[in-house]
């Protein structure tokens, strides 16, 4: 958490998770050039490299998209999330280099440019099994680079969460073209079902951990309070909330988060203004709301963060009746002090 | 949500992570770089065989012979007594065929310093610019072609030059756009046929009248480079090598 842009706000942690990937990288790439160079004496460095090079990074682009319902469904891979943007950057120019590399390979030193050739040299759009692969892997990457250059705070701040993270939505439309890359291209000249045994694997983790975490949310959410007559909503029973942490509640659609703390119960909105992580499911550390993402912090009371930092998300006014808790679904403008409830018995 | 539940939580920039998610991590690595190591392997292994073909990039050699300007340049070199032939086949750099920097020479010895492509009897020099110099050599003419009649064939249109080294593999789809752009820029095609064994058979593949393919003719060669294709047309061979005259219509998608 920071105040002011850096390049990259370097720590232990960040520094731990990049040598991983690092290593992870270098050890794919000697592996399989140097067994590939073992096992296929007759492969040129080129189609090794270019093969290496674009199977690491769609072995990276799982692992990224796996990340995020493996981390909702179990929390304490938390810290496989915390860096993820290095390993979007890292992944983004392993692909770039398997792109230029093509580029080189199949378009360079011939009478039209590059990318021209890369557009006009199969125009076989009306066929399947020889629709032009290489066009989709092209817009695959002008989606990572996008995605790419604005992975910083900076971008974050100016574009807006909710923008931000629909353009991050992206990955999944450069997932599928990258699919339909491999698919359309590599895949339609090899003879052994491994390469697509593989594939399919890693398709099917996709989906289905993103299904089965989507349904455990689904189910929670529909388990969760309905408005009631008066206007208030009953999310839960006081005793229910462990100290120093929340209950989760679903309110017209929109989740709240709602903290027991110090003997005072505050509710805010669920979703962090950093990257929408859940504050819910987040911790009050130091008297603040800290969301287990990236550890942005907010007030409980205010659901604005500490002095100097500026972030700020909506709270919503909340009661206690009958050891129950009951939240106003008409949410207050983000930054906005509501009293806490007390806690009778605390 | 059990409210005695007690549970480690985890902060980035802290320096030390909870002990239980430490092991968590741990074990997260572990599978990850296994996983690494056996996705590596899989690809290595799961990939089909490469063929036999080289491209002795950074060497260059010295040769002398014959040029045969048409249908595609070649130069013919006398070997033996008897002055049998060896057909290498002329290309210049990159995706360019080596028309112009032979057609000064048509039907003269020269020498020629170039790179050596080869695949199976199949031979192929990337020829230096520059470097072709006339030479008194005892010069040997083209063979007559042995007619071996009219056959429609099944097979794959592949540029040559990629096809017999340059690139491994050099053909079917993945490489069809590189194979587009070489028969663009006037390297020869070659036909490459299989039988029901997987055996293969390549044979260099010209118009109806035995002349290259340009304009109109071209375009159509282009537009099913690299498909599984059927031509039927006239098959000859000169020197031990196979050669199809067929005209661009009698080209068909194998659908």
């Amino acid at each position: 958490m920071s105040h002011t842009y850096s390049a990259i706000g370097w720590n232990r942690q960040k520094r731990l998770y990049d040598g991983v990937v690092v290593a992870g990288v270098i050890l794919y790439l000697a592996l399989f050039a140097g067994v590939g160079a073992l096992v296929h004496p007759n492969a040129t460095i080129e189609t090794l490299l270019i093969r290496g090079l674009g199977t690491c990074a769609l072995l990276l682009l799982h692992v990224i998209l796996l990340i995020g319902p493996l981390c909702r469904l179990q929390p304490q891979l938390l810290p496989l999330l915390y860096n993820r943007r290095h390993l979007g950057v890292t992944m983004f120019l392993v692909a770039l280099a398997h792109g230029v590399f093509s580029l080189i390979q199949f378009h360079a030193l011939g009478d039209l440019s590059p990318l021209v050739s890369l557009f006009v040299s199969n125009t076989r759009y009306d066929s399947l099994a020889n629709f032009p692969f290489q066009p989709l892997g092209f817009i695959a990457l002008l989606i990572l680079f996008l995605m790419a250059a604005t992975s910083h705070d900076f971008w974050l701040a100016n574009l807006t969460a909710p923008v931000w993270k629909r353009l991050h939505m992206l990955v999944y439309v450069a997932y599928g073209l990258i699919v339909a890359h491999v698919v359309l291209g590599v895949l339609q000249a090899e003879t052994s079902p491994w390469l697509a045994i593989l594939l399919g694997s890693g398709l099917l983790a996709v989906l289905g951990l993103h299904l089965w975490a989507g349904y455990r949310e689904r189910h929670h959410d529909q388990e969760l309070a309905a408005p009631n007559h008066d206007g208030w909503v009953d999310v839960c029973a006081v005793k229910d909330i462990p100290a120093n942490r929340a209950c989760i509640a679903t309110v017209a659609g929109e989740r709240i988060a709602v903290f027991k703390y110090e003997g005072k119960v505050s509710a805010l909105s669920n979703v962090c203004q950093h990257q929408n992580g859940p504050l819910g499911e987040g911790e009050i550390i130091d008297g603040c709301v800290t969301c287990p993402w990236h550890g942005y912090q907010y007030l409980p009371d205010t659901g604005a963060s500490p002095p100097p930092f500026t972030e700020k998300v909506p709270t919503f006014n909340v009661k206690i009746v009958n050891e129950r808790v009951f939240v106003d679904p008409c949410p207050n403008a983000p930054g906005t002090r509501v009293e806490p409830a007390l806690v009778s018995n605390e | 949500m059990n409210p005695s539940e007690q549970r480690e939580f985890y902060i980035g920039y802290l320096s030390q992570a909870p002990r239980g998610i430490r092991r968590w991590m741990r074990a997260a690595v572990i599978a990850l770089l296994s996983l690494v190591v056996l996705v590596a392997l899989w690809v290595v292994w799961g990939q089909q065989k490469f063929a036999a073909s080289r491209f002795e990039f950074g060497t260059v050699r010295e040769f002398s012979g014959v040029i045969q300007a048409s249908p595609y340049p070649v130069l013919l070199v006398g070997t033996g007594a008897d002055k049998s032939a060896v057909r290498y086949t002329l290309v210049a750099p990159g995706k360019h065929g080596a028309d112009a920097l032979v057609s000064p020479f048509a039907g003269q010895s020269v020498r020629l310093r170039g790179t050596l492509i080869y695949r199976d009897d199949l031979q192929m020099i990337e020829v230096e610019p520059d470097s072709l110099q006339p030479a008194q050599l005892d010069g040997r003419l083209p063979a007559a072609p042995e007619t071996l009649g009219s056959l429609t064939l099944f097979g794959e249109i592949v540029d040559s030059k990629c096809y017999l080294g340059v690139m491994n593999p050099g053909h079917t789809k993945p490489h069809r756009e590189c194979a587009a752009n070489c028969i663009r820029g006037g390297i020869p095609p070659l036909f490459v046929v299989r039988d029901g064994d997987g055996k293969s058979a390549v044979l260099w593949l010209t118009g109806a009248q035995g002349e290259g393919f340009q304009g109109e003719a071209l375009r159509q060669l282009l537009d099913v480079v690299a498909e599984p294709v059927s031509i039927t047309g006239e098959v000859s061979r000169v020197d031990g090598q196979l050669f199809l005259r067929a005209a661009p219509a009698s080209i068909r998608r194998i659908p």
